[in-house]
């Protein structure tokens, strides 16, 4: 037998409380090495201060923060083998693109011919060879981005901390960073950590999200189960687009959603082991939906609205009908189809199948 | 493993106290060298002097007989006439000029405000000695004054009166004022007075309504801090005031080193701070309320 | 540009307060050239020989080092004492925070006669230190609040996640200390430490009360007022009120300077 590799992160049940507010509510999550995990939510969720409580910038009011096995409770963020990449960067404006990637590694008493050495293949990793003696404040937005990456990877941390590393860039350039932050985790193989509130970044990025809400872990899963199988209601309702219907569980598998003329028959993954009768909310997916004059066969669930609005955005059109209860119902289908005319009455349509259930 | 959680510990330990080490040093230099001396006076003034011997008691008797004395009234009289003139004379001298650099100066703001508050930084005895040069029987403003036949006989009022005082510290103190004025001024958005202009409002009630309430915190600031260093400023009117009308700090100074009585002094000394701190407490409240009503 | 306009009545208003502002300076080192022995208009003759005269009286000469050597030690000691309180309080949750600030910023407000008489009262205990320790040690207390002040709002614009960069990646309180904190606040710190050289250099107030036979330059020349002015006193002021103008205006140049850097970056 050998001896199990420890996770490079491990979160046991911490919180953080301010005065009367609480921050972190019991979140624990263990993070294998070699992942790229992100950590989800909108702002005040906690997120940060999570990500602060593994740099060691924060200390937790309870519970127990693991780093590659070990305890770093009491631990400095400088005794803390965990580098970070900062939201502003935070690139010492007093040192030189390459002093500031050297940092890290003097501090760590590296030798001076091996600092350079690293220094001009952390400047080639970070496609910034020839930009060494440049002031960080000569540097463009990305630039700068990837300097603080770099000073972040050259210490080779157990855990890479990314705190909201894209937001300050536009759109195209955070497209390509993204990229490239994936190749870099994988040609690496270190552990990341990143923050966004960006949900489409955390999908593209990472193995397994860690989805928050007002300080509590809501799900940590990968993002196809986030976006397939969402725990709770908060999480089908942040990732991605969703329906959701109120709906009571029937007796023979069968879904009575208030209010509408649903009849569906549904697999007993989907039930999760639910009782019959219990509260629990249906969540559609809008990609999932048809509208048309009548549904095909195989599609079992169908509502008749009125369609409402019709929003054109490329590849894709967004339908929204009016149930007869005021209700409405998003559909998303490829801008190649018909569309239905505004005001008519259309039927949408799904198939069981694709509908997922998280508790009311 | 325990060794190094208890290294770990002590460190923590250590770094626990670095906020405690940074501002010991300052606190208690303070306290011996700002709250004992102030606390001392306090004491003092509660105290008997018999022959120039201080004796210990407990008593209110310097403070009735300061009071008893129609000089000391005559004295503090002036001194707090002198300080709200110079307060009204600094904010009407200073508003244009800081409304200047903030909104008119463009790039040269930053020289200009600099330039302003420079003279502040020679030395008050300098600044007195240069002013005696101006005022005197003989001076320059006197001997500009005759050659251009504005007057027959040099101004004697010029120097050594509560005229020359009052010069000295409005000269004193402008720099002072210009500076908080700057600061509320260049608060105040362009966009809010081109509003204003484009409701109508004329370029007087413009000023009025939107600019001037909006500056209040820097009028607030800057009158407090010139009337309570007005107050108790001992240097210009000790050189350019003359030996006739004494103002308060010099009353309190003469009693404590020329009569030698300390407790009188003292006593003298309190109710100068407490003049201090009551116009103090009263602006807090006043600068709460301006900058809550800028809702800065 | 806002449209409230008054033409030409602002800039020229503007240019006599500069000029009431620089009167007074311009006077005495205009005077410092006039050849009468009691100065006075109409210059008839201009002169350099009160510079040389008043450098060459060794009294005034020994008050201006006097002055130069008391302010140098306090401008060092209240530097010293005003950066850790400054960094402290700008960073760290200090409680009772109100009180702290109040005690370290009174001595600003509290006029200077009743510091200076309450120091007398105090170095009765110790009057061996009347003289140039206790004009040291006073100013130190004076000078410690601007210093605070200043050095507490360089602090607040200061990044903290510097500090939490050089921490993150290995740097313990003091290397951090070193090699961030100190390169980007150094400016500040030499600004502040002018100031309080110049402060000190010309207060006189709680220095003449604590003086004993130490004699610095604001004192002589207080002396020296309250007989018949020789003209050596204007050359010598000249000199020195040339050196705090361009003292002052460069260490608050520098202030700006770095204020509006720290506001591009």
């Amino acid at each position: 037998m050998t001896e199990p590799v420890p996770n490079a992160v491990e979160l046991r049940a911490v919180s953080k409380v301010y005065g009367a507010s609480t921050a972190v509510r019991e979140v624990s999550m263990d993070i294998a090495r070699g992942a790229f995990v992100t950590i989800l939510g909108p702002s005040g969720c906690g997120k940060s201060t999570l990500l602060r409580m593994i740099s060691g910038f924060v200390s937790p009011s309870s519970g127990d923060v693991l780093i590659d096995g070990v305890s770093v409770l009491g631990a400095a963020p400088y005794e803390r083998d965990t580098a970070m990449v900062f939201q502003d960067y935070a690139l010492f404006p007093h040192r030189t693109v390459a002093q500031n990637l050297a940092f890290g590694l003097r501090m760590r008493k590296v030798a001076k011919d091996e600092i350079a050495r690293r220094v001009e293949a952390m400047l080639e990793l970070v496609n910034l060879k020839g930009f060494g003696d440049r002031r960080v404040s000569q540097m463009s937005g990305g630039q700068a981005q990837r300097v603080a990456l770099g000073r972040a990877l050259i210490v080779r941390p157990a855990v890479l901390l990314l705190d909201e590393p894209l937001g300050a860039l536009d759109l195209k350039l955070r497209k390509q960073m993204q990229a490239e932050l994936k190749t870099i985790h994988r040609d690496l193989g270190l552990t990341f950590v990143a923050v966004t509130h960006d949900q489409e970044e955390a999908l593209t990025l990472s193995d397994r999200i860690a989805v928050m809400n007002g300080g509590a872990l809501e799900q940590f899963d990968t993002p196809e189960n986030l976006y397939r199988r969402p725990a709770t209601r908060f999480v089908a309702d942040f990732v991605g687009n969703a329906n959701l219907f109120d709906a009571r569980l029937g007796s023979d598998g069968r879904v009575e959603a208030q209010g509408l003329p649903l009849t569906l028959f549904l697999n007993p993954v989907q039930r999760g082991g639910r009782q019959s009768g219990a509260a629990i909310a249906l969540v559609v997916r809008p990609e999932t939906i048809a509208v048309g004059a009548t549904a095909p066969e195989s599609h079992d669930g169908r509502v008749e609205a009125q369609v409402e609005e019709i929003m054109f955005s490329g590849a894709v059109q967004q339908i929204v009908g009016r149930l007869p209860d005021g209700r409405r119902i998003t559909a998303h289908q490829s801008a190649a189809l018909p569309a239905p005319e505004r005001g008519t009455t259309a039927v949408f349509s799904w198939p069981s199948q694709s509908v997922w259930l998280v508790d009311a | 493993m325990s060794a190094a959680r208890d290294i770990a510990r002590r460190r923590s330990r250590l770094r626990a106290a670095l906020p405690a080490a940074g501002l010991l040093p300052l606190v208690l230099w303070q306290i011996v060298f700002f709250v004992v001396p102030v606390a001392l006076i306090l004491g003092l003034s509660v105290w008997r002097s018999q022959s120039y011997r201080l004796i210990p008691a407990f008593t209110f008797d310097n403070y009735i007989a300061i009071f008893a004395r129609p000089a000391i009234w005559r004295a503090l009289l002036l001194s707090v006439e002198t300080a709200a003139f110079v307060t009204v004379a600094c904010a009407v001298l200073a508003y244009p000029v800081a409304y200047f650099i903030a909104k008119k100066a463009g790039r040269w703001r930053g020289l200009l405000l600099v330039a302003v508050i420079a003279p502040f930084w020679i030395s008050i005895v300098m600044r007195v000695a240069a002013w005696r040069l101006l005022l005197g029987e003989r001076g320059v403003i006197n001997q500009m004054a005759i050659a251009l036949g504005l007057t027959e006989a040099p101004m004697s009022f010029l120097l050594y009166s509560p005229v020359s005082t009052a010069i000295g510290l409005i000269y004193a103190y402008l720099p002072l004022y210009v500076l908080p004025l700057y600061a509320a001024i260049s608060n105040i958005h362009d966009n809010w007075i081109d509003a204003a202009m484009d409701l109508n409002a004329s370029p007087t009630r413009t000023f009025f309504e939107v600019i001037l309430p909006l500056s209040a915190p820097g009028l607030v600031v800057g009158a407090v801090f010139c009337f309570v260093f007005g107050l108790g400023e001992f240097v210009t009117p000790a050189l350019l005031g003359g030996g006739k009308q004494l103002m308060f700090s010099q009353v309190i100074q003469d009693e404590f080193q020329r009569r030698l009585d300390w407790p009188s002094g003292a006593a003298m000394a309190v109710v100068l701070l407490v003049l201090v701190f009551a116009s103090l407490a009263l602006s807090m409240k006043w600068i709460r309320r301006a900058s809550g009503e800028t809702g800065l | 540009m806002s449209r409230l306009s008054l033409g030409w009545t602002l800039p020229a208003y503007s240019v006599l307060l500069y000029a009431f502002l620089y009167l007074p300076i311009a006077v005495i080192v205009l005077f410092a050239f006039d050849a009468k022995a009691i100065p006075g208009l109409p210059i008839d003759t201009f002169t350099t020989d009160w510079f040389a005269v008043s450098l060459a009286d060794t009294r005034l000469v020994g008050s201006l080092f006097t002055s130069i050597r008391l302010a140098l030690l306090a401008a060092v000691l209240s530097t010293a004492l005003a950066m850790p309180a400054a960094m402290v309080l700008a960073w760290r949750p200090v409680r009772m925070k109100s009180l702290v600030l109040c005690l370290v910023l009174g001595p600003v407000v509290l006029p200077q006669l009743v510091l200076g008489l309450g120091l007398i009262v105090l170095f009765r205990a110790a009057p061996d230190l009347i003289g140039s320790p206790a004009i040291v040690l006073a100013h130190t207390t004076m000078t410690s609040s601007y210093a605070t002040l200043m050095l507490y709002s360089r602090f607040l614009g200061f990044r903290r996640s510097y500090i939490e960069a050089a921490m993150n990646l290995g740097a313990d309180e003091f290397v951090t200390f070193r090699e961030v904190v100190l390169p980007l606040v150094a400016p500040s710190l030499i600004a502040v430490l002018l100031l309080a050289f110049t402060d000190a250099f010309g207060e006189f107030v709680v220095a003449w009360f604590l003086a004993g036979f130490t004699e610095t330059l604001p004192i002589a020349i207080w002396t020296s007022l309250r007989q018949v002015i020789s003209p050596k006193i204007y050359a010598l002021s000249a000199l020195v009120i040339l050196v705090t103008l361009f003292v002052s205006v460069s260490a608050q140049i520098w202030i700006l300077g770095q204020s509006r850097r720290e506001c591009e970056s």
